[in-house]
């Protein structure tokens, strides 16, 4: 576990490089301000260039747990943030029906028994009936926590409104309990993959980085990285192949993860260069659709 | 340091980096912890708290640039990389730190870094200079316009009906005469939607009769309908995206179209207009700006050409042709490309998407031969709702010489012919009616 006091941009960089992650200054940086300025990290970028790796490595550069919130349109309150747990209620409220009746026993009208109920019932609403979600688990969580709240793109705007609220203070407000607030001020990350356009207030709150698809020389560093087997001509013939790929109108441009499921894929069956009847076997790692396939292969043999 | 970064943040807003008092506090604080030694963590430091927006990256790098002074003298290391630590980086440090922190560091250095103009003359000139339109644009704009401005203009009904203005063919040629002619009738076309669509709305408001319910209600009446309860649709806010070709051809449907949209549509974060002739550009703001007879910074009425498509549709006193030319990142001279247009769209965060999307497209489909593309178009239609098309143009000539609208009408749930004014009102009244 790292010391917070010890944290630098250097030392991040370091400890992501040792564990198998290139990483650039720029995200050094901005997880080093977030560290010590306690705001939020909102990573922006295309499918498959390590977003959600870099939450995963800085939780576990912390010694954190690693407490992710996977959005999607329709998320609302109660998957994210609490809900009741209406069966333990339930189940309680059948068990203690006897009980219940006793004390009640002694009420001498209706009036003075809605008191004394009253007055037992808000045990069914305390937090022991309390089922806390992602965001509540991030917001009590006694240890240190690493909060990902990825794909937020993905959610509703009156979702991201919501998560506004909760991000400014680190507080949640429950009516029947109270105002709950952050023992400590977890460590928040944001992913998007830019399908749609964040507000500004949830901008604003936010460290802002852009990770686009790695150059030439980065990609190549995390397929010899990642994909040892491979040999450096093979390495830097798949990067190069991958990044003309990505300049071609395809419906899914290849991720960083698809090149090197496919480095990995080439290692595997053997190849040393890329032949044609090795692409066709081993392509399906780098491209995941039909049309796509079909596209590429069709160039290839334009080109032959 | 803070009027310093102040006056950065200044250069940045004058370049339409948006950034608040509040970022420029986060940025303060980022540069403090960070430091002016390391010129590339300096930056760093300064982009991830004033940049929120990926558009912005590069007119920060330009600002940074031009304020921040790179090194003057770098020596190389073994590997070929500017040495961090040489001396040049170090004169660099002495300088940043001149810049950031005037009070901290006095001396002529500091004393000329901050008398010195925030930006140098060319940078100052570009942002100054408003967006010039290319004349070699207008030229073949104005050729392409001459030529059939003078021609008889044909209409394809008979009878009286040919004669009334909702009908004229909006891809003849007209001249903005008869365009402003044609416009006069628009506010009477408006009332008239309007009336449809609030009739609709009390028949939506009142409900349809609940059949399963008016059975369980009337039990007790030995099941004679005596009660009828009626089941409200519920009531959705729906998001449209208004995709529009401007290229010659259809320019004047889309003017006018955007016209009547404009009156049961609020244009902002709901309701975005996406223009296109070879890439799409979102032009909501501009757009909106146009219908309320604001004048745009780039606006300029001077430049605009009377021969241009658009220029007699003027809803508040700003042709529909200038609007066009005051959007830097149209090309309005590029031959239409659909097939590439929805690629970009469905790359970009432009992409209509959610269960709430309605996406109207108004276009004649014409590629130029291009590739159409038309999976992007069923990718970005598995995303909405519902997708309408008007067609500014006969049904008969769909399909021929560079059409691809065959190829993208099995992704499409609506079909609107929109030649005239009543084809565009009757997508217009599809389009409320699917919202």
């Amino acid at each position: 576990m790292a010391n917070t006091d010890s944290v630098t941009p250097e030392r991040i960089e370091e400890w992501f490089d040792h564990n198998g992650f290139v990483c650039t200054g720029q995200v050094a940086t901005s997880l080093y301000l977030a560290e010590v300025l306690s705001k939020p990290v909102l990573l922006e970028g295309p499918p498959g260039v390590g977003k959600t790796e870099i939450a995963k490595l800085w939780a576990r550069f912390h010694g954190a747990e690693l407490i992710r919130l996977q959005c999607y349109e329709g998320l609302d309150e109660s998957r994210a943030l609490y809900e009741w747990s209406y069966g333990k209620q339930m189940l309680y409220a059948q068990l203690l029906r006897e009980k219940v009746g006793e004390l009640l026993s002694g009420a001498g009208d209706l009036g003075s028994a809605m008191t004394m109920l009253r007055g037992q019932a808000d045990g069914f609403f305390s937090e022991d009936f309390l089922l806390a979600r992602p965001l509540l688990r991030a917001i009590t969580s006694p240890e240190p926590v690493v909060l990902l709240v990825d794909e937020v793109d993905r959610s509703d705007e009156e979702f991201e409104a919501f998560l506004l609220e909760v991000l400014s203070d680190y507080q949640v407000s429950i009516p029947e309990v109270g105002t709950l607030r952050a023992a400590r001020t977890p460590r928040v990350i944001l992913t998007s993959n830019d399908t749609r356009d964040l507000s500004d207030a949830l901008r604003r709150r936010c460290f802002f980085l852009y990770i686009d698809y790695p150059s030439l020389e980065d990609e190549l560093r995390i397929v010899e990285k990642r994909v040892p087997g491979a040999s450096a001509s093979l390495a830097e013939r798949i990067v190069r192949f991958a990044q003309s790929v990505r300049r071609a109108e395809l419906r899914k441009a290849p991720g960083i993860a698809e090149v090197v499921d496919w480095a990995l894929a080439l290692v595997a069956v053997g190849a040393e260069s890329l032949e044609r009847g090795t692409l066709e076997r081993t392509l399906g790692a780098l491209l995941k659709n039909r049309e796509d396939l079909e596209t590429v292969l069709a160039e290839l043999s334009r080109h032959r | 340091m803070i009027p310093a970064l102040s006056r950065f943040v200044e250069a940045l807003r004058r370049e339409g980096i948006d950034a608040s008092p509040a970022e420029t506090v986060d940025a303060t604080r980022a540069v403090e912890h960070v430091g002016p030694e390391n010129r590339e963590r300096f930056r760093d430091a300064l982009r991830l708290s004033l940049v929120k927006r990926r558009e912005g990256l590069a007119a920060f790098a330009r600002v940074f640039d031009a304020f921040f002074a790179p090194p003057a003298r770098g020596r190389r290391d073994r590997k070929g990389e500017r040495s961090t630590t040489g001396a040049g980086m170090r004169s660099t440090g002495r300088a940043l730190e001149a810049t950031v922190r005037p009070g901290s560091a006095p001396g002529a250095r500091a004393r000329r870094a901050a008398a010195r103009p925030v930006l140098p003359a060319s940078i100052r000139s570009d942002i100054e200079r408003s967006p010039r339109v290319p004349t070699r644009r207008i030229g073949r704009l104005r050729e392409a316009a001459l030529a059939p401005d003078g021609a008889p203009s044909e209409v394809s009904r008979s009878g009286a009906a040919a004669e009334r203005p909702e009908y004229r063919d909006l891809t003849r040629p007209l001249p903005s005469s008869e365009e402003r002619a044609l416009a006069a009738t628009i506010p009477g076309l408006v009332d008239k939607l309007r009336l449809r669509v609030s009739r609709r709305a009390r028949r939506a408001r009142r409900g349809r009769i609940w059949a399963r319910r008016a059975f369980r209600d009337n039990l007790s009446r030995g099941g004679v309908p005596f009660v009828l309860p009626r089941r409200a649709a519920k009531l959705r806010r729906s998001r449209v995206v208004l995709l529009v070709d401007v290229s010659f051809s259809t320019a004047r449907a889309t003017g006018f179209f955007l016209w009547m949209a404009s009156a049961f549509l609020a244009l902002g974060r709901r309701t975005r207009v996406i223009a296109f002739v070879d890439r799409p550009v979102d032009i909501t703001s501009e757009v909106d700006a146009w219908i309320r007879g604001r004048r745009e910074p780039g606006v300029t009425r001077s430049a605009v050409s009377t021969r241009v498509p658009g220029a007699g549709i003027r809803p508040a006193g700003i042709g529909f042709d200038a609007l066009l030319l005051s959007i830097p990142h149209l090309n309005l001279s590029a031959p239409s490309d659909y097939g590439r247009t929805f690629h970009a769209l469905l790359r970009s965060r432009m992409r209509p998407a959610g269960r709430d999307t309605v996406l109207v497209v108004l276009g004649d489909g014409r590629t130029n031969r291009f590739e159409p593309l038309a999976w992007s178009l069923d990718e970005i239609t598995r995303r909405c709702r519902c997708v309408v098309w008007l067609v500014p143009e006969p049904r008969g000539r769909w399909g021929t010489g560079d059409s691809a609208l065959p190829e993208y009408l099995p992704f499409v749930d609506t079909v609107v012919e929109a030649r005239d004014l009543s084809g565009l009102a009757r997508g217009l009244d599809t389009l409320l009616r699917r919202a």
